[in-house]
């Protein structure tokens, strides 16, 4: 793990940005997360090494985005080529944050943070350099759909990071995909500030190639009255590791998630979420589904903590799991800590196969159980899609799932 | 708008049991070591494999570290300021209940317990655990004649030695745990129950367990054996006295069913929970595992937990045998500064094994209680099904409810369900209760036995007006 030494000894990293600075020093301590804790203590050992085993800082080649930017009136950005944007319009503005006030937003999310909790950004944001880190400041309305591109190249490890600032009553549309390569590894942690009365549709598509290794960290503090919507969708990855931490700062906020994790073949994915509501009133609809198949493993841990101060709360998660081999396996931990007593909260799990009977009774009709397997299937991952937001059907998801093996 | 304090006040209830019995107590000196795990082994004359099974259990435990997962946050308990063996002085051999000293019938008389001959009526065997020591058994003429054998532990190592070789730590193993292998070295009394082959026990079987003494811990073992097609019913019940001092209490029960068995476990837990500061009480850390060795047998936990400072404890079942069956019923009530982290694991092995899991949790005044719970569908669990459902009540502000469940599975041909909830006492349905001219205080426990009912419709009748009885002393206070 040579990316590991480098943080120990703080040699080999050139030119660190004050970030970079502030998160090696934090690391160095202890540089690898503790794996008997409760949110690594099922990470495949084998797999998180080899994610660490590429080497950073190469250069990275050109990125050719799979689908040409289309007419429709899209903002299209790559992190770590075009960082230089200037967009104002009459009615709106994006403006891209300086390094100084990056630094001051970041330092006040991680100052005082748990090592194992938030062990990804801190790695992300000791290997991320200044090219790699895209900030931006985002006001007014009608704003165009914005998408992201985070990308990994092959035989190295790359580190990719995004801030977004939405001002008050601002609302936009956001895809963000992550795409890794073939023997690649992909940090990308994610910022995002939402003030009063703004609201987001975000989208997060991460797709890899074979032995592609992911991991991904979202962090949005919501102020009240703000909405947050989330839809995402994870698969194709070695091993990838989604981490969510929300976080209602004086409440009156809503919340939506829906995510999607699919492995196959020996893959391993995992969705971490922790929700804190830190006021009243505050809404959580989060579904997350997993399907697991060969001899694949997919975990989900999701927290919800409410507060004495969070009275009125009305949260609601659900786990729903798929578990297609019996070489696979499914672990899922959805988790409740409720002080405040004015409180609706509640969660569910179900781990089963696909339903006998709905096959049976397409089969009648005489539609083939590959067929009939697929039509359940799409259903089940429509939900998620039609979620996601931004030109959705232009990247031809649910194709990719049902077909790609 | 519904007086939070009132709430707070119908939960309030001074503790019945806390009283001490001034008996003379025999008592070995402090500390745990080699020594004093040879002295407990002496004492109870015991075979070399009980000592080898106790030394073994002790190094195990010597390089253990006290588990902390559970957050529970408690003082550091000091192993060696602990009595492990603590026995009221009595005759050699008791042949008769007449021979026990009446300071002590009068004790169980006080809690309830019918150890005497004219309380026999309510057809129910009870054996006595005072500290260390099983006092008495009864009843035990008549479920001999149907080949029941129900005594204290350290009778069944003397006369059924090639049971207890047999069977005892097979289910929770000495290295299991922390608490699982302290109480292997130490262990003192307990229950043994064996029920042959076809035998329906004729008589509902119970242990009671009473802590006396301040400063010397609890450390009894259970284990019950239900042969092909026989079936128990086992209720356990536990008081202490108040003391300043924490006193630990950690069991280990070992439930066995084989071909076609029944064993249906239930436990009152009201130990003594320490006062409104949360000085005193008892700590809790209880192992209770069963295992369905047998096609189509069923192991049945009910527990009611309403006392304790700390409670820690998982009744599990191992499900093994094809078609066999595991339940799990449960409520906790926490008040003051107490804190229950329980729940149970049910671990599916062979195939069509079914589990049911049903938890309350009530959470008062600036408790924690929290519902922890495995539910695992092995390799060869195929056609198993396990259905959990966990509701949290929170009474005032200051309490706290939680629910971690785990649920794994790598079989694709079972099914999984799981549901929680949260919610507190609703106000629309206090009004309409109370403008129906019931009293406040008759209400909210009405609500709160309405919410509990799941799990008390399966607890046996005797138990059940007991459980009934408790929740609703509990819930009697100064209102009005």
């Amino acid at each position: 793990m040579e990316i590991i030494e480098k943080i120990k000894t703080n040699k080999s990293i050139v030119n660190q940005t004050e970030i970079q600075r502030f998160c090696i020093k934090k690391l160095q301590s202890s540089p690898l997360p503790n794996p008997k804790s409760e949110l690594w203590r099922l990470t495949n050992k084998s797999k998180f090494s080899k994610f660490l085993d590429y080497s950073v800082n190469k250069k990275e080649p050109k990125f050719d985005t799979p689908y040409p930017k289309t007419s429709q009136n899209t903002i299209r950005l790559i992190i770590g080529e075009n960082c230089q944007i200037k967009l104002i319009e009459k009615k709106y503005s994006i403006q891209q944050l300086s390094e100084d006030e990056l630094f001051n937003h970041i330092k006040e999310q991680i100052s005082f943070c748990d090592q194992n909790e938030n062990w990804s950004d801190l790695l992300n944001l000791s290997l991320s350099c200044t090219k790699n880190i895209l900030g931006l400041k985002i006001n007014g309305s009608k704003i165009p759909p914005i998408e992201i591109f985070s990308h990994a190249s092959i035989n190295s490890l790359n580190a990719k990071t995004l801030v977004i600032f939405l001002e008050k009553n601002c609302d936009i549309d956001l895809l963000q995909v992550n795409l890794g390569k073939e023997n690649s590894s992909l940090s990308q942690s994610t910022f995002f500030f939402l003030k009063e009365n703004s609201s987001v549709n975000h989208g997060v598509v991460s797709y890899g190639e074979h032995k592609s290794n992911l991991l991904n960290s979202l962090n949005v503090i919501q102020q009240k009255n703000s909405e947050y919507n989330l839809g995402s969708l994870h698969f194709k990855f070695n091993y990838a590791r989604f981490e969510i931490r929300i976080k209602q700062t004086s409440g009156n906020a809503k919340t939506n998630i829906k995510g999607m994790q699919i492995t196959k073949k020996d893959e391993q994915i995992s969705t971490y979420t922790k929700i804190d509501f830190n006021g009243p009133n505050g809404f959580l609809d989060q579904i997350n589904k997993s399907l697991a198949d060969d001899k694949s493993h997919a975990i989900f841990e999701g927290s919800i903590k409410v507060p004495k101060i969070a009275q009125k709360t009305d949260a609601c998660q659900l786990s729903r799991n798929l578990l297609l081999s019996k070489f696979a396996q499914i672990d899922t931990k959805p988790q409740l800590e409720i002080i405040a007593d004015d409180v609706k909260c509640k969660h569910g799990a179900t781990i089963s196969q696909l339903n006998e009977e709905e096959l049976f009774y397409m089969r009648t009709r005489g539609i083939t159980l590959p067929e009939a397997s697929k039509l359940q299937l799409s259903s089940y991952f429509q939900e998620i899609i039609s979620f996601i937001p931004v030109s959705k059907d232009r990247w031809d998801l649910l194709d990719k799932l049902l077909n790609d093996n | 708008m519904v007086n939070e304090n009132l709430v707070k006040d119908v939960v309030k209830e001074p503790y019945k049991y806390g009283f001490v019995t001034d008996i003379e107590t025999e008592k070995i000196a402090k500390g745990l070591n080699e020594d004093i795990i040879r002295l407990i082994s002496q004492k109870k004359e015991e075979p070399k494999y009980l000592l080898d099974f106790r030394l073994k259990a002790f190094k195990k435990w010597q390089k253990m570290k006290e588990p902390d997962w559970a957050g529970l946050g408690y003082k550091q308990i000091d192993y060696q300021d602990i009595i492990y063996y603590s026995a009221p002085k009595q005759k050699e051999k008791i042949s008769s209940l007449d021979e026990v000293d009446p300071k002590l019938l009068e004790t169980f008389d006080k809690l309830g317990i019918p150890l005497t001959e004219q309380k026999k009526l309510t057809n129910v065997a009870v054996d006595a655990v005072f500290d260390s020591v099983s006092i008495a058994t009864t009843f035990r003429e008549e479920l001999a004649e149907h080949g029941v054998i129900f005594c204290s532990i350290s009778e069944a190592v003397k006369n059924h030695s090639d049971l207890i070789e047999k069977y005892l730590g097979t289910v929770v193993p000495a290295s299991d745990n922390y608490f699982a292998a302290l109480n292997s070295a130490v262990f003192s009394d307990g229950s043994f129950v064996y029920i042959p082959k076809g035998v329906t026990c004729p008589m509902d079987l119970s242990s009671y367990f009473r802590i006396n003494s301040g400063d010397s811990g609890q450390f009894e073992r259970t284990l019950i054996i239900a042969e092909e097609s026989s079936s128990v019913s086992y209720l356990e019940g536990c008081t202490a006295p108040m003391f300043d001092t924490n006193t630990l209490h950690a069991a280990v029960v070992e439930l066995i069913a084989l071909d076609d068995a029944s064993i249906k476990y239930s436990t009152v837990q009201n130990w003594y929970a320490g006062d409104e500061e949360g000085v005193g009480g008892i700590f809790n850390f209880v192992t209770k595992r069963g295992k369905c060795l047998g096609k189509r047998s069923k192991i049945s936990w009910s527990q009611v937990e309403t006392g304790s400072a700390i409670t820690w404890k998982y009744p599990s079942c191992l499900l093994l045998g094809e078609e066999s069956v595991g339940e799990f019923y449960s409520v906790a009530l926490t008040n003051n500064l107490q804190k229950a982290d329980t729940g149970t694991k049910m671990v599916h092995i062979g195939p069509k094994t079914k589990s049911t899991i049903v938890s309350k949790g009530i959470s008062a005044g600036n408790s924690i209680n929290s519902y922890r719970g495995l539910v695992k569908m092995g390799t060869k669990a195929a056609g198993s099904r396990n259905y959990s459902q966990c509701d949290s009540m929170l009474i005032g502000d200051q309490a706290s409810a939680n629910t971690f469940p785990y649920i794994k599975s790598q079989q694709p041909n079972s099914e999984i369900e799981h549901e929680a909830s949260t919610c507190r006492i609703s106000e629309d349905q206090l009004f309409y209760l109370q403008s129906r001219g019931i009293e406040f205080e008759e209400a909210v426990s009405m609500m709160v036995s309405g919410f509990c009912r799941d799990v008390f419709n399966q607890l046996p009748l005797e138990f059940a007006a007991e459980a009934d009885k408790l929740l609703a002393l509990k819930l009697e206070g100064s209102v009005g």
